[in-house]
C-alpha cells in the first residue's frame, strides 16, 4: 500500500506513539479525579502533553493548551465562544466546514475574503480592506485541499492593529509549519492531533489566548460543588473524562515532531510533492501547484476526461490511497472553481518515500493513459 | 515532621508549580486536597516538608500563588498558614 492520504489521518503512526497509547490503555486510569498511582499516571501524562504543544507552538503556559476530539471539536468550542446571531465574521476563501458550518448553524454575517488560489497579494489586499468591518477573522493556515498557505502572519497583525480577534484553523500547518501562537496575538487556534501532530484519531487541542466559553458541561475532576464550569483553563473547556489513550499518544507524536523538527518535515513533504509535479506534468493533468511559500506538502490535481472518483478508485485497487471529492471544504474549491468535479488530493507524511511517491506516480500514468 | 499543604486553583497548576519547585530542588508532590479544605469541592494541592517558606516565595515571584497555605504536625488537624 502507498498511502497518499495523509492531510485526512497520517498513517502509519511511529511506534512510539503505538507504544504510548498501548502502555497508556494498560497503566492510566482517570486523570484529575482520584489521586492514585494510575490516576496521577494519567494526569502527569497530560500535563507532559500540554507542555510539549505549549512549548511547540509558544504558548504562554500549559493551562492553555485545551485537549479536545479533533480540531472541528476546538474550532467549534472557539466560535461558540466568540459568535452570535449577526456577528460579522471575516473568512478566507479557503475555509473547511468545520468553520463555515457552526458559523452558518449560529447565523453569522459571514463575508469571504481572498478567493483567489496561491495569490497572496490578493489575499493580503482583501484581508486588509475587510478586517476593519469585523467583529471576527477565522481563517486558516493552510487549505487542506491545495496546501495553499495563507499569509497568516499578516493578517494576525492587521487583526491585532485593528482589534479584531483571530480564530486561526491550524489543521493542515499544525506539525508542519511553524505557528507561533503568543507572537500572533490570536484568540484561539485550533488543530486536530491525527494529522501531522501524528497522534491518534480522537485527539485535538485548543490553544487560548482567552478564557472561552464551555461547549460541555459536566464533570472536570474541580470545584465540584458549584452548578457551573469552573472559570479557568483548561478545566473550563474539559468535561468529561479524557482521552487519556489517544493524548499518550499524541505525546509521543509531538515529541517524534520536536525532534526531527518542522522544518525538516516541510521540507520533505515539499520535495515529495516537487518531484510528483515533475512526474505529473503532462497535457492530460492540471495540477495545483505554486512555490515553496506558497503550498505546503498537500497536492491536488484534476485528470482532463476523467471524475476523480474514478481515478481515486482505480487507484485504490491498485494500492494507492488518495482521497477525492470536495474534501468537506466547498468554499475552498468554489474559489478555484473546481466546485463542480473536485479534485484527487495527495498528501505526504515524514513516512512516505521518494519511491514510493514515483511508483504512484507510475500508476496514476497507466490510469490515465493505458486505461482510458 | 509538620506537613505543608499549598493549595492550587487547579491540578494544571499544582502540576506547573510542582515543575518550578522541582526545577529548585524543592520536593513537592501533587495531592487531592482534603475536602474540608476545598471550599468549592474537588481540588488539588501541594505536599511539602521542607523548605516551606522557600517554596512559597518562588511561587509568589512566578505569580503561581493563589491558594491558601496550611500546616499539620502529627495528628492534629490543618492550620492555616499566612504566606
Amino acid at each position: 500500500m502507498i498511502y497518499l492520504d495523509n492531510a485526512a489521518t497520517t498513517l502509519p503512526k511511529p511506534l512510539s506513539v503505538e507504544r504510548a497509547v498501548c502502555r497508556a490503555m494498560q497503566s492510566m486510569a482517570s486523570p484529575g479525579r482520584g489521586a492514585h498511582p494510575p490516576a496521577m499516571r494519567a494526569a502527569e501524562t497530560l500535563f507532559q502533553c500540554r507542555c510539549a504543544a505549549a512549548e511547540l507552538f509558544h504558548v504562554s503556559e500549559p493551562e492553555r493548551v485545551v485537549f479536545t476530539m479533533n480540531a472541528t471539536h476546538a474550532l467549534n468550542i472557539a466560535i461558540r465562544s466568540k459568535v452570535r446571531r449577526g456577528t460579522r465574521v471575516l473568512i478566507s476563501g479557503f475555509e473547511h466546514n468545520s468553520v463555515t458550518r457552526p458559523l452558518a448553524e449560529l447565523g453569522a454575517e459571514i463575508r469571504v475574503a481572498g478567493r483567489r488560489l496561491f495569490d497572496r497579494e490578493n489575499t493580503l489586499r482583501e484581508f486588509g480592506r475587510e478586517i476593519p468591518g469585523a467583529e471576527l477573522v477565522v481563517c486558516t493556515h493552510v487549505s487542506n485541499v491545495f496546501g495553499y498557505i495563507l499569509p497568516i502572519d499578516e493578517i494576525a497583525e492587521m487583526c491585532r492593529k485593528n482589534k479584531v480577534p483571530l480564530i486561526i484553523d491550524a489543521s493542515q500547518s499544525a506539525g508542519v509549519l511553524d505557528l507561533d501562537f503568543q507572537r500572533l496575538g490570536a484568540a484561539f487556534a485550533a488543530m486536530p492531533g491525527h494529522k501531522a501532530l501524528l497522534g491518534p484519531q480522537g485527539t485535538g487541542i485548543l490553544l487560548c489566548g482567552e478564557e472561552g466559553l464551555p461547549l460541555m458541561q459536566g464533570g472536570s475532576g474541580s470545584d465540584s460543588i458549584p452548578q457551573h464550569m469552573p472559570e479557568y483553563l483548561p478545566d473550563r473547556l474539559e468535561a468529561g473524562t479524557h482521552n487519556t489513550t489517544g493524548i499518550a499518544g499524541l505525546l509521543a507524536g509531538i515529541e517524534f515532531v520536536r525532534e526531527k523538527g518542522t522544518e525538516n518535515i516541510r521540507k520533505h513533504e515539499r520535495a515529495l510533492l516537487e518531484r510528483m509535479v515533475r512526474e505529473l506534468e503532462n497535457d492530460k493533468v492540471r495540477l495545483f501547484t505554486a512555490g515553496e511559500a506558497l503550498q505546503s506538502g498537500v497536492l491536488s490535481l484534476t485528470v482532463n476526461g476523467k471524475s476523480c472518483e474514478d481515478v481515486a478508485d482505480c487507484l485504490s485497487k491498485r494500492g494507492v490511497c488518495v482521497r477525492s471529492g470536495l474534501h468537506c471544504a466547498p468554499t475552498a474549491h468554489r474559489s478555484a472553481g473546481t466546485l463542480e468535479t473536485g479534485t484527487i488530493r495527495f498528501s505526504f507524511s515524514p513516512f512516505v518515500t521518494e519511491a514510493q511517491v514515483i511508483n504512484a506516480c507510475g500508476i496514476l500514468r497507466e490510469i490515465i493513459f493505458k486505461e482510458s | 515532621m509538620t506537613q505543608y499543604l499549598i493549595m492550587c486553583r487547579s491540578l494544571t497548576k499544582a502540576q506547573s508549580s510542582a515543575r518550578l519547585l522541582e526545577s529548585a530542588g524543592i520536593t513537592a508532590s501533587v495531592v487531592k486536597a482534603p475536602q474540608e479544605l476545598s471550599g468549592a469541592g474537588c481540588g488539588y494541592a501541594l505536599s511539602l516538608y521542607r523548605r516551606f517558606e522557600e517554596a512559597v516565595e518562588l511561587l509568589k515571584k512566578n505569580k503561581l500563588l493563589n491558594g491558601k497555605l496550611y500546616s499539620r504536625s502529627g495528628g492534629e488537624g490543618y492550620t492555616e498558614v499566612r504566606g
